[in-house]
């Protein structure tokens, strides 16, 4: 089997998410430059980028060691041995598409190989169900909504319908985001530990939305938030997990300079100059305008190129209003390469990160900000929007810089390009920043220390 | 020779046992949005608040050489804009401390002298709010052991940064005594009392914890080199 094939018998393997948006194969890498070298599709991108790779094996704990160290690998398994042969589920609403089963991909054998079984439940509902969620989730964060009678029966007569099917035998349950929230009304007839993982911002929420919701809430053990600021007023005690990367996954794996020199050469950027690099998707609050116009000004004083790398401008009619912003900032510079890559390009993406002098993020808004916790652990000095958990990850002027404007912007880029070694400086405590933080072996940290803490409760109680 | 055949200062009648701690954050309740609601929550926070975000954020920070000293003295500078504030909160080294209500008090009145003199900055906004968290902690062995220097010298360089954070930083709130738990021991089990002293004096505010590993191995392969006891 050639590896086209080996492309296409995966394509049609792979279940994209539940509305089917994210598979496009209508993809074009557009670029103010004279097209690149690109094969048959001249000025698209590469033929190899346009179906999805196959996916590669998860990685096992050891594979860890070399990244995080032995002494950390160590204090897994320690960790680990007073739950050995307790039991989790997890249990969320997808099985593909989207972040939390991205991760619980990953996390779910990670613990089950520190002898900690681990089983991962999905619930099931109809359209009628997953358009009420959509809304409740909206409306969490912070999108004014009318609660009708109506969708609270749905909501729990879904969440009923599959607390009849599924079983609680496990010590812990841990339940992701509101769509399962009300199977917590089976943990009467179990002694686990219920744990509510909240992976949206509560901060500004519909009042009418979290009243419904609260009282399920309130019937866990504990939740988990992303940030402190999502956090509620409850009367459980709410714990902080950041959300992490996989250092082995494509987007964050070590790559050959070789690897790193092929994407580059067929996406048509130019090694020989300084690379300034954002990556994201073609959103206002990205604000990918106001990088072209911080670039634009920086280069007056160094030279210097621009990537803007992201995608979904052929999924979502804005992202493609957005994407034609860009290109009308850009004019006909040269030195700005813009890439709407499809979203199994992770691979590609490593490189052009890997590639640039300097990655930015100039996000106007954000949720964690996970496109900063990759350049950061690429080692690459990184200038971010001051915004949403992007502080968390940038200590300003020590793990990278923090700005508040397009002039702010620019001044960093010229100041890092000009100052190798305070760059080099900062990529190298951001890097380290990831390493004690944002990894997703501290995630699996985390979630041994919840379950022995919980258990450890249990048992004085 | 190599070390490992020196003659060595003295056996220790205990071994030292290298451990490790592992926190999880958890979200607390009180917040502040102003300097003035700081202090408040300062003086009303839990203990292991105060923990969290100054001695725990060391560890959390630990590749940081310099230039990062606790959560209070951070927020005052980036979201208050306060240089003085945060110079004088930045000061107060966790080292001088065995237990939390002194340095409770210390940061206390830091702030409330502040407001004294700078009364408007009380009640200014802050860009974002400073969430007070705190810690559980779980502390766990690692397969270190030592029944000698050499061997403690092998420990010392094979175990996370969490635990040298662990014996270094936090050990003073066990002990309740201007020291650590590698310098008692050295003293106590070796009869080194001067490279004791040595290691408590390292400075944790222009080291990253890797660094002061590196330091702590150096005054123990002197000494190892040296195969004398101190007086």
């Amino acid at each position: 089997m050639t590896s086209k094939e080996q492309h296409t018998v995966t394509s049609s393997l792979s279940a994209g998410p539940r509305d089917g948006s994210e598979r496009t194969l209508e993809t074009a890498a557009i670029s103010t430059q004279p097209a690149p070298p690109a094969g048959e599709n001249g000025g698209s991108l590469p033929a190899s980028l346009l179906t999805p790779p196959a996916p590669p094996p998860p990685p096992h704990l050891d594979d860890y060691r070399n990244i995080i160290g032995q002494g950390q690998v160590d204090a897994l398994r320690f960790l680990a041995r007073e739950l050995k042969g307790k039991t989790i589920k997890m249990v969320n609403s997808t099985a593909v598409g989207g972040g939390v089963a991205e991760m619980l991909n990953r996390l779910v054998p990670l613990i089950s190989e520190l002898e900690v079984p681990a089983h991962w439940e999905v619930i099931t509902g109809g359209n009628d169900f997953f358009e009420v969620t959509k809304a409740f989730h909206n409306a969490l964060h912070g999108t004014t909504y009318e609660l009708t009678k109506a969708a609270q029966e749905i909501f729990l007569m879904y969440n009923e319908q599959n607390r009849e099917r599924l079983e609680f035998n496990e010590d812990m349950v841990v339940i992701h985001d509101p769509q399962p929230l009300a199977l917590v009304r089976s943990r009467d007839k179990s002694s686990s530990n219920w744990v509510w993982r909240c992976h949206i911002d509560l901060s500004n929420p519909d009042a009418h939305v979290w009243e419904f919701l609260r009282p399920f809430v309130e019937q866990y053990d504990a939740a988990i938030f992303s940030s402190q600021s999502f956090a509620r007023q409850l009367p459980i005690p709410q714990y902080l997990f950041y959300p992490c990367i996989d250092p082995l996954s494509e987007k964050n794996k070590e790559l050959e300079e070789s690897q790193i020199q092929k994407v580059c050469d067929e996406l048509g950027i130019d090694r020989s100059r300084p690379i300034v690099t954002q990556v994201s998707r073609f959103d206002r609050l990205k604000d990918p305008v106001g990088v072209v116009q911080a670039f634009k000004l920086a280069r007056k004083y160094v030279d210097c190129q621009l990537v803007l790398a992201g995608g979904g401008a052929k999924d979502d009619p804005e992202g493609a209003v957005v994407l034609q912003e860009v290109k009308e900032a850009a004019g006909n510079d040269p030195d700005i390469t813009i890439l709407d890559l499809p979203p199994w390009c992770a691979l590609e993406i490593n490189a052009i990160q890997r590639a640039s002098t300097l990655v930015v993020q100039k996000s106007i808004r954000e949720g964690f900000g996970l496109t900063v916790t990759e350049a950061l652990w690429k080692g690459k000095p990184t200038i971010a929007g001051a915004v949403g958990g992007i502080p968390n990850q940038i200590i300003h002027k020590l793990t990278g810089v923090l700005v508040h404007s397009v002039e702010g912007c620019a001044f960093q880029i010229r100041y890092l390009l000009t100052h190798p070694e305070f760059a080099r400086s900062i990529g190298a405590s951001g890097r380290e920043h990831v390493k004690e933080n944002f990894l997703i072996s501290t995630n699996v940290r985390r979630w041994l220390l919840l379950f022995r803490i919980l258990q450890e409760a249990q048992a004085k109680r | 020779m190599p070390i490992a055949d020196k003659p060595q200062p003295r056996q220790p009648d205990k071994p030292f046992h290298f451990n490790t701690s592992e926190h999880l954050l958890r979200i607390g309740r009180q917040k502040a949005t102003t300097i003035h609601e700081l202090l408040e929550a300062l003086r009303a926070c839990p203990d292991d608040s105060i923990f969290q975000h100054t001695f725990r954020t060391l560890q959390e920070h630990h590749f940081i050489g310099q230039g990062f000293s606790n959560d209070f003295a951070h927020w005052s500078l980036s979201a208050c804009h306060e240089p003085v504030l945060a110079e004088k909160l930045a000061s107060v080294d966790v080292h001088e401390f065995t237990a939390i209500d002194g340095l409770r008090c210390r940061m206390t009145e830091i702030v409330d002298e502040f407001l004294q003199k700078h009364p408007r900055s009380g009640s200014r906004p802050a860009n974002e709010p400073f969430y007070f968290c705190a810690s559980d902690i779980v502390v766990l062995p690692t397969l270190f052991v030592a029944n000698s220097l050499f061997e403690f010298l092998e420990g010392l360089n094979s175990v996370g940064v969490h635990s040298i954070h662990h014996h270094f930083i936090e050990a003073r709130l066990r002990l309740h005594r201007m020291s650590n738990d590698f310098s008692q021991w050295l003293e106590e089990e070796i009869g080194l009392p001067q490279t004791a002293d040595a290691i408590e004096r390292i400075d944790i505010y222009t080291n990253t914890m890797e660094g002061v590993r590196q330091q702590i191995a150096r005054m123990v392969e002197r000494v190892l080199k040296a195969g004398q006891r101190e007086s």
